[in-house]
């Protein structure tokens, strides 16, 4: 699949980029391309830098050094509201405080392309009526956002990321407090949204849904890429005893790598 | 996946219908409530009269012959006029202040912009710059009250954010600017005992000696304000995202946010520039109407427009009617906004992180 707007095919190409905060280096020399249709997460412990990341793709932070470019655009050139017709970023949850409908809050996803000052056009209608039939939420319309449940909320929040139609999107621990049935469909329903050509760079800790789900796993440790590569060649014991300092024991099925924490962490050690 | 969606009922069109079925009676509702205003007060005037006289005033051109027609033109029409006007100004500016703090527990009132802008007119009346009574130092007011409210609240803000920026953070901070700035009013006033009546008067709030002239100096900021804010609803809604989530859309939400507080920080100093502080109107109304209409503010911030109004103007009604004379409107919303304000912290309190 062939991005129609960027040249070299890449919907995101990140080279030697580099943050800081303050005086403490968070990233450095972060490198990374993804082609339409790919579904790409970031596995790294907490802190590691996976959501500072994102926020510096997206230009919410600033980079020190390198470049990022979306579908051949250097961010640095373009406005928030540039970026946000190319780039989504579907947080991990919703604020609840104000109990917006849900219609409502999915048409906000149309933001960056509504030129009235009021009202969405007939074309955004249609988008967010196919969005909503598509994750299966047109029965909430009319109900307030936290009266759903958080597995609904988390279909919500993705059809607010698509009806904003971008080529890039950016996923912040979708799955963190969802149980295992909702975990899976997140992943179901991302999967599907990169078949239909998105690409989507993912933040989780859900390792085994990741090797299950995700066509290449990029490896986050100390604030550099140490491995990017398909799911069983990254996701390996020594890779896991590098970045977590865990013993885990790896297992196939159906010719996917599962992790089993086996190992303990020595927290006893640290007490004696 | 590739079906199509069903074609369902367009949204827009809901909304929009929504929004004028809420909106034109409810300013029938505004002038038939208007017109009943005017038959209140000292003077017998009943609905009939003031309705030929509202007329008579209207095709004469503001020259009426007829007594009540005088008293209603010269006393009563643009009292309930500022009403009108303060009742939806303060309940934007708190509809406006509780989108961009996301929580519906703060209002002027509560996060110190009234206190700023009581201090800001004290200031200048009591300090002897002008006497309200003369029409071109009359701007004077207004633009003290700006200044007190404008000053106060971002004293309130920058306190506020430094903690982090919650509402909470708000409702204490603007607790404690606004006893500041209460402990200087209150050595103002000592020092000039002479003067206090038409002073309390003020600080509890009233509408019985606003003028045509006070109208005039009204009616244009707070008009333009209400209109700028109108257009903004769409904005209002992605802002509800909040900070971050906006600026994923697009939207540069640092200044929006400072610029729209400073804006409905303005519009509550021209609001309580003449008829005083008023309390809760910003916090109830908005409130009311977001569990009828919903959060969509291109609904909401129309509906509390109209709202507002019908209530200040129900209020100004109870003020006038009192037997033992007029009433302070502030302490009658306080009444009424202070236990709605427990019963909402309550209630609400945990979703709303207080």
């Amino acid at each position: 699949m062939q991005c129609d707007e960027c040249s070299n095919g890449k919907i995101l190409d990140v080279e030697g980029m580099s943050f800081a905060y303050a005086e403490k280096t968070n990233l450095s020399d972060i490198s990374i391309e993804i082609e339409p249709g790919e579904f790409v997460a970031i596995l790294g412990k907490n802190g590691s830098g996976k959501t500072t990341l994102m926020r510096c793709v997206n230009k919410i932070l600033k980079i020190k050094g390198g470049s990022v470019r979306i579908c051949d655009e250097d961010i640095a050139t373009l406005q928030m509201g540039e970026i946000a017709k190319l780039c989504t970023t579907v947080p991990a949850d919703a604020p609840v405080d104000f109990s917006l409908k849900v219609r409502d809050f999915v048409a906000l996803g149309r933001t960056p392309f509504v030129n009235s000052l009021w009202w969405e056009d007939a074309e955004d209608e249609r988008i967010i009526n196919q969005a909503m039939y598509d994750f299966g939420i047109e029965m909430y319309a009319d109900r307030r956002l936290h009266e759903l449940s958080s597995g609904e909320r988390a279909r919500v929040l993705l059809a607010k990321g698509v009806v904003q139609t971008p080529k890039l999107m950016l996923v912040d621990e979708p799955s963190a407090h969802l149980d295992i049935k909702y975990k899976v469909q997140v992943m179901e329903l991302l999967k599907m949204l990169s078949e239909k050509g998105m690409a989507i760079l993912m933040a989780n800790h859900d390792i085994n849904l990741l090797t299950r789900f995700c066509d290449r796993i990029l490896l986050l440790h100390d604030g550099k890429i140490i491995a990017d590569g398909k799911p069983n060649d990254v996701v390996t014991q020594e890779n896991i005893r590098k970045v977590f300092d865990i013993e885990v024991e790896i297992v196939q099925s159906g010719g996917v790598n599962y992790v089993l924490p086996t190992g303990s962490t020595g927290w006893d050690d640290l007490v004696r | 996946m590739s079906k199509k969606a069903v074609a369902s009922a367009s949204n827009v069109e809901q909304a929009k219908k929504r929004a004028i079925l809420i909106i034109v009676p409810g300013i029938v509702a505004v002038v038939i409530l208007y017109i009943f205003s005017l038959t209140i007060g000292a003077y017998q005037i009943t609905f009939d009269e003031a309705l030929s006289g509202f007329v008579e005033i209207i095709s004469t051109l503001g020259h009426p012959d007829d007594m009540g027609s005088k008293v209603i033109m010269q006393l009563r029409m643009p009292r309930s006029i500022a009403v009108i006007l303060v009742g939806s100004g303060l309940a934007i500016a708190g509809a406006v202040m509780q989108a961009m703090i996301h929580n519906p527990l703060v209002d002027p009132y509560v996060t110190g912009v009234s206190s700023g802008a009581s201090f800001g007119v004290i200031l200048l009346t009591l300090g002897g710059v002008i006497s309200a009574a003369n029409v071109t130092t009359m701007w004077f007011i207004p633009l003290g009250a700006v200044a007190g409210a404008v000053g106060g609240f971002m004293v309130t803000m920058l306190v506020a954010e430094s903690a982090g920026g919650k509402a909470m953070s708000y409702v204490l901070g603007g607790t404690i600017i606004a006893a500041g700035l209460s402990a200087a009013t209150t050595l103002i006033l000592s020092f000039n005992a002479d003067r206090i009546h038409s002073i309390t008067m003020w600080m509890f709030g009233s509408f019985s000696s606003i003028t045509w002239n006070n109208i005039l100096v009204m009616i244009v900021p707070i008009v333009a304000i209400l209109i700028i804010i109108l257009f903004q609803a769409r904005k209002l809604n992605v802002m509800l995202l909040g900070e971050t989530q906006a600026q994923y859309l697009g939207m540069n939400s640092r200044n929006y946010k400072r610029n729209m507080l400073i804006l409905s920080a303005i519009l509550t100093a021209f609001c309580v520039a003449f008829c005083g502080t008023i309390g809760f109107i910003g916090l109830i109304v908005p409130h009311l109407c977001r569990m009828v209409v919903g959060g969509d503010h291109r609904v909401l911030i129309p509906t509390s427009m109209v709202v507002g109004s019908l209530v200040l103007l129900a209020a100004d009604i109870i003020c006038k009617s009192g037997s033992a004379g007029e009433l302070p409107i502030g302490a009658i919303t306080s009444v009424v906004g202070v236990p709605f304000f427990v019963y909402l912290m309550v209630k609400e309190g945990k979703r709303y992180a207080m």
